[in-house]
């Protein structure tokens, strides 16, 4: 008997055992007959001209096959987001594989293809390049002034990428109505995303041209267009896909993973042989995507019974060496914000600057966890200034159902309400006032934030979604999409969502994924949006197929198809006499009938918000400015629950990932321009043993334009982690840090200063 | 360069091979023997996704030079379910969704399985001193924590069963 | 790397292997450091000696009035040790505070020492607990104090191309005697510490006889705080006391600004309160409080 209802239930992961059992395969387990191995050079100088580069030593050296430099490489510039970005959003073009500049410690210089791994590295130490160092310049700030060094040619000011002003009502006027204002300026650090499989890809071209990547991305059609167009082919000879496992991703794999995937493509075309170009760990930290660091500077009005009035947003975002995804992150970090509090009148303003410092990107949330940060320890500052309880003046404010907001889809649902209350009584709410008495040293405090995030990519990026799903002739199912599993767990929420749709068990459907040449377009996964869009167009695929089911079983019963139903891989008639036929039944009936029920969904462009609203209990050591969290407690409305095992994991992964980021995570450069951080030994990504306890509250709502009433929930939990860290920060020790991570040293520095 | 030869003992077979003097182990069971569920995190001891478990003590394979491996008794995770039946530690990941990405995961399950080999009942201090040298940024440890906890009481109530049919 | 790689049945062996490869082969014990210091280019050998299964080296016993750890004593080995913990509780934990798990299952105490890396724990401890070595070469066997070992920033007297330590020596404990170690990190696994102290102390008639206090990574290898250590002498523990002690510490302590573990201003300012909480903690194992 299958289960009445598989929506809401959590079952085991469809590949779990694969994982469990060391038998999943990712990219660098591959072997392919005649595989070489690849290796990049890169620069050690964060700004410079490449004058000479001599490589034929490299060449010389027995077992090197190949070595590609700008001077054998595509010159065809391209930016990894691959004109995903809707048109409102201007992309810039800035990279190249291999350019005559590098622009930071870590640019790509050339590659070499040998047999060995051993001899490629050794290669890469004869290869001879004569650079004419720059000036360089590693600060937001100092960039966009107008004599520091220029990293490229930029029409909006000096090395500002991309400007972005975000108006809705009056705020000046909004600023002139308010009884309180309060304003802040806060620092935000580079995050690394740590997935634990480092960036690779394996690469093979074929006689007649065509192109094959294995990679771990989280996009594999957005990958398979940016290769056609760098390497000049038609997309249909590019086939893009998974081996099929990734580790991990957290946006570090969105568009390609580093360059793994053009530079091995290169190789191959070189070589004639497969490439497999694995990067070390080093590589992973220095020369992949990081989140966004920046400045966000926080100014919010309002009226004495802390109705707020007025809201000023200005971020200035490092984008590092070039732009990618860093002018839709920066939208998004506007829009994410502007839309968590019911304010008349809203601007934001964004500067994305190039720095000669590691290219910034997609990280989970987007640029939604440094507004975030900013935005509720601000709420917290007036608050504090109106003489208001937090939790008091976020539930006076908070977006409603059908408010009027910036963002051009509605706000269809939210149970962003209960969500408060429901974790500020977990957390004991009401022992925020108690009086810090120290003991041990050791103070406690208590703290929240809340905010929003998506379930698409809309309005700045194209969003939609297609699935192929095809009924195979014993009534099991076969669905396609082109969305990847990287460890979130769709491939089993999306089973689950099939089934349902279908009316079948979920043991007899497979939903494969991250392969371009069995599915139609996705823009993949990231932005929350893979159960949520994909899902959609596996909805509708299954009501199509259904409606041929219906037909072709209407015609079998000799009744309308209006009168015939399909449940539990049961076709049945509303008159029990007309008889029943079970799932594989009408297709082995229809396969001796010459049909096969297939069809192509696709989904409606929508997107909704998720809610968030998080509590921190923590403890500060007062001598040495230890912050230990002691219990987290994540409250979110992600819309309908499908699978509660893995929302929770989603939730507690990405809380995790927000402690470190609050507290200990950051990359740093030295005076040399060097990532000081470029190591799992010396970035501090929390152990096991930095994990407080982490209470999850699910409150369901029904969204409307989700699958089965499903919202985004991938990011959610990074979103708000830092701003209820802060302010449970700020409670325990009676001061502000206002800039992450709130590491030991800056919280001992805040202590001092207060106690001066 | 001269080879020597490898002997030891792997996920309970006797495995003889020339390796080169300076190889390290990590490559011998991931290249050499296709163990390949034996991942490659950072190569340098600082993450344990490379977590084995040589004569009973979890070690990074990462760091071991395979020379040293000379007569010892390996296991690695394709070997702890080797009768087709899943290891309970490895049924308790799947069950309490453990599972998120799976890179860490035989790193992971190799570090709480030298723990319960040789203490059957740890506490919650000892599981995450035991799993402290595995990174994960998935699953934020919960789950793991859970995991373990659930395959220390059913190996108990396995090996007590034993015990008293005896 | 390396072509040869050997395990010499007992330590005449290893001294033999040396001589014969004159300088082109080096003793590996855990060898955590130096697989990724041969790979990094650090050092380079063309064979290596394997001193971890030299049955004496694997041992800790007790010899005349000495706690006596082998060579190949890995920091788990010691952690787990009765002996270690009721003589030396300072290198108990700092031996549990090495890196993780699989690290402490190879890594040893000796080669904590030899690799002479400024901030290594169990070196720290040893250092406070006034340990001995042991060092056998061509020459012969030298017992030295472990001071003795320290050239410079990650750098050894002992040339593991020409000699070993065999083993540390640490006097047993006396009544009123106890040691303990306290570190400041930034993960509480797989980091080095940002700061790091230990202390043995010898209390008699509720005062301080001896202390021994020192302290990294705050200069050239593992640093005594001297002036604090001759504060101490004859003080009853007071809180007050305890803490001039950490604050006149700070004077012997010269760290860097570092952008991974913590600027000098901020070392400074702590290292105090880490000198007093492990003076406390110290006096607490002396008093009979356990590890």
């Amino acid at each position: 008997m299958i289960p009445e209802n598989i929506i809401g239930k959590s079952i085991s992961r469809v590949e779990s055992a694969e994982k469990a059992t060391g038998t999943a395969v990712f990219t660098a387990d591959m072997k392919l007959p005649n595989m070489l191995f690849g290796k990049v050079l890169r620069s050690p100088y964060p700004h410079a001209k490449i004058v000479s580069i001599d490589t034929s030593k490299a060449e010389a050296l027995p077992g090197v096959k190949a070595v590609v430099t700008y001077k054998n490489s595509p010159s065809v510039i391209f930016n990894t987001a691959a004109r995903t970005a809707q048109q409102k959003i201007n992309q810039v073009d800035d990279e190249v594989i291999f350019g005559k500049v590098v622009r930071y410690v870590g640019d790509e210089i050339a590659a070499v293809a040998a047999t060995s791994e051993e001899i490629a590295a050794e290669a890469l130490t004869l290869i001879e390049v004569n650079y004419e160092i720059l000036p360089a310049v590693f600060d937001p700030l100092e960039a966009m002034k107008p004599d520091a060094p220029q990293l490229h040619d930029c029409k909006n000011g000096n090395n500002i990428a991309t400007l972005i002003k975000l108006p809705m009502g009056d705020v000046e006027q909004g600023f002139a109505e308010s009884e309180t204002v309060i304003e802040q300026s806060f620092k935000v650090p580079v995050q690394k995303h740590c997935q634990l499989e480092n960036h690779a890809a394996i690469a093979e071209v074929s006689h007649n041209g065509r192109i094959t990547v294995w990679s771990p991305t989280q996009t594999p059609h957005t990958a398979k267009n940016l290769l056609a167009k760098i390497f000049g082919l038609p997309a249909s000879k590019v086939r893009v896909l998974n081996p099929p496992y990734i580790g991990g991703g957290f946006g570090a794999r969105i568009g390609f993973c580093g360059k793994t995937e053009p530079i091995a493509v290169l190789l191959a075309q070189k070589t004639g042989r497969p490439v497999l170009l694995s990067y070390d760990r080093k590589e992973d930290f220095i020369a992949s995507d990081t989140r966004h660091s920046g400045y966000i500077t926080v100014k919010l009005g309002a009226k004495k019974d802390g109705q707020l009035k007025a809201l000023y947003i200005n971020a200035v975002l490092n984008t590092g060496a070039y732009a990618s995804y860093g002018p839709d992150v920066i939208a998004v970090l506007g829009t994410t914000n502007c839309s968590v509090y019911r304010v008349p009148n809203v601007l934001f303003e964004g500067s994305l600057v190039y720095t000669n410092t590691t290219t910034a990107a997609a990280m989970r949330g987007f640029g939604n966890p440094q507004g975030n940060y900013a935005l509720e320890c601000s709420m917290d500052i007036l608050a504090e200034k109106l003489g208001l309880d937090p939790v008091e003046l976020r539930l006076k404010n908070i977006i409603k159902p059908f408010d009027k907001w910036m963002l051009p889809y509605p706000c269809a649902t939210s149970a962003l309400e209960d969500c408060i209350q429901l974790g500020a009584k977990s957390i004991g709410w009401e022992r925020r006032n108690e009086p810090k008495v120290p003991v041990n040293h050791k103070v406690r405090g208590i703290g929240m934030a809340c905010g929003t995030h998506v379930s698409n990519a809309g309005p700045w990026a194209i969003q939609y979604d297609n699935a192929y799903l095809a009924v195979q002739q014993d009534g099991s199912v076969l669905v396609t999409v082109g969305i990847t599993d990287m460890g979130q767990g769709s491939a089993t929420a999306l089973t689950q969502v099939a089934a349902e749709a279908l009316g079948v068990p979920v043991e007899k459907v497979h939903v494969l994924a991250g392969d371009t040449d069995t599915s139609p377009h996705s823009l993949g996964s990231n932005a929350s949006r893979t159960l949520y869009s994909a899902g959609l167009s596996i909805i509708n695929a299954a009501d199509k197929v259904k409606q041929q089911i219906l037909d072709f079983c209407a015609g079998e019963f000799g009744v309308d198809s209006s009168e015939l139903s399909i449940k539990n891989g049961i076709v049945s008639c509303k008159d029990p006499n007309k008889g029943q036929l079970k799932f594989e039944e009408v297709c082995d009936l229809a396969n001796h009938k010459d049909l096969q029920f297939v069809a192509v969904g696709r989904n409606k462009l929508s997107n909704a918000p998720p809610w968030i609203a998080h509590f921190a209990e923590v403890e500060v050591d007062l001598e040495t400015g230890e912050v230990e969290v002691l219990r987290f407690v994540a409250a979110h409305d992600s819309g309908k629950i499908i699978n509660p095992t893995i929302v929770e994991g989603q939730i507690e992964g990405a809380v995790l990932q927000g402690v470190g980021y609050a507290l200990s995570e950051q990359i740093v450069y030295n005076d040399k321009g060097q990532q000081a951080q470029d190591s799992f030994h010396e970035y501090y990504m929390p152990s096991i043993k930095d994990t407080p306890e982490i209470e999850t509250i699910i409150v369901e709502t029904e969204e409307p334009s989700g699958p089965f009433g499903a919202k985004g929930v991938g990011e959610c939990a990074q979103v708000p982690v830092a701003g209820a860290i802060a302010n449970a920060v700020a409670n325990a020790i009676g001061d502000r840090i206002n800039e992450l991570p709130m590491n030991k040293e800056r919280v001992l520095a805040a202590i001092m200063q207060k106690e001066k | 360069m001269s080879y020597l030869q490898l002997k030891c003992i792997v996920n309970g077979d006797l495995v003889e091979l020339d390796i080169e003097p300076s190889e390290l182990l990590i490559d011998v069971l991931r290249d050499r023997l296709n163990l390949t569920g034996v991942k490659k995190g950072c190569k340098k001891g600082e993450c344990g996704a490379c977590t084995i478990i040589m004569n009973g003590d979890a070690v990074n394979s990462c760091l071991v030079p395979a020379a040293r491996a000379q007569g010892a008794v390996i296991e690695t995770i394709e070997g702890i379910s080797k009768t087709g039946r899943l290891h309970p530690l490895q049924q308790c990941f799947i069950e309490n969704g453990a599972i998120q990405c799976g890179y860490c995961t035989p790193g992971m399950i190799m570090s709480a399985k030298a723990l319960l080999d040789k203490n059957p009942h740890p506490t919650k201090q000892e599981i995450r001193e035991a799993l402290a040298g595995n990174l994960c940024r998935c699953t934020g440890y919960v789950k793991i924590e859970k995991a373990v906890e659930q395959a220390a009481k059913i190996i108990f109530e396995i090996t007590e069963g034993r015990g008293t049919s005896k | 790397m390396f072509q040869k790689y050997v395990f010499p049945r007992n330590v005449s062996a290893a001294v033999h292997l040396l001589n014969e490869h004159r300088g082109n082969a080096r003793i590996m014990a855990g060898g955590t450091d130096l697989i990724l210091d041969l790979q990094n280019g650090k050092y380079s050998t063309d064979c290596i000696v394997d001193i971890t299964r030299i049955e004496e080296l694997k041992q800790i016993s007790e010899e005349n009035g000495n706690i006596v750890i082998g060579a190949a004593v890995t920091h788990n080995q010691a952690t787990k040790s009765f002996l270690v913990q009721q003589n030396a509780a300072a290198l108990a934990q700092a031996s549990a505070a090495v890196g993780s798990q699989q690290i402490r299952n190879i890594s040893t105490i000796v080669g904590n020492v030899v690799s002479a890396q400024p901030a290594a724990d169990s070196a720290v401890a040893l250092f406070a607990l006034d340990a001995q070595v042991r060092v056998v070469s061509a020459d012969g066997l030298t017992v030295m104090p472990i001071e003795n070992l320290y050239a410079g920033i990650g750098k050894s007297t002992i040339d593991s191309t020409l000699s070993l330590v065999t083993a540390v020596l640490i006097k047993k404990v006396e009544p009123g005697e106890g040691s303990a170690f306290v570190r400041l990190e930034q993960r509480k696994a797989l980091t080095l510490p940002m700061l790091n102290t230990a202390v043995k102390i010898s209390v008699k008639d509720q005062r301080i006889k001896e202390a021994r206090i020192v302290m990294a990574p705050v200069g050239i290898g593992p640093v005594r705080a001297t002036e604090s250590e001759a504060f101490l002498k004859d003080k009853m523990p007071s809180e007050e006391v305890l803490q001039e002690a950490g604050r006149l510490a700070a004077e012997n302590a010269n760290p860097r600004d570092s952008l991974v573990r913590g600027s000098r201003n901020y070392r400074l300012a702590v290292l105090p309160v880490l000198v007093r909480r492990a003076l406390e903690q110290a006096i607490n194992n002396a008093e009979g409080g356990g590890f």
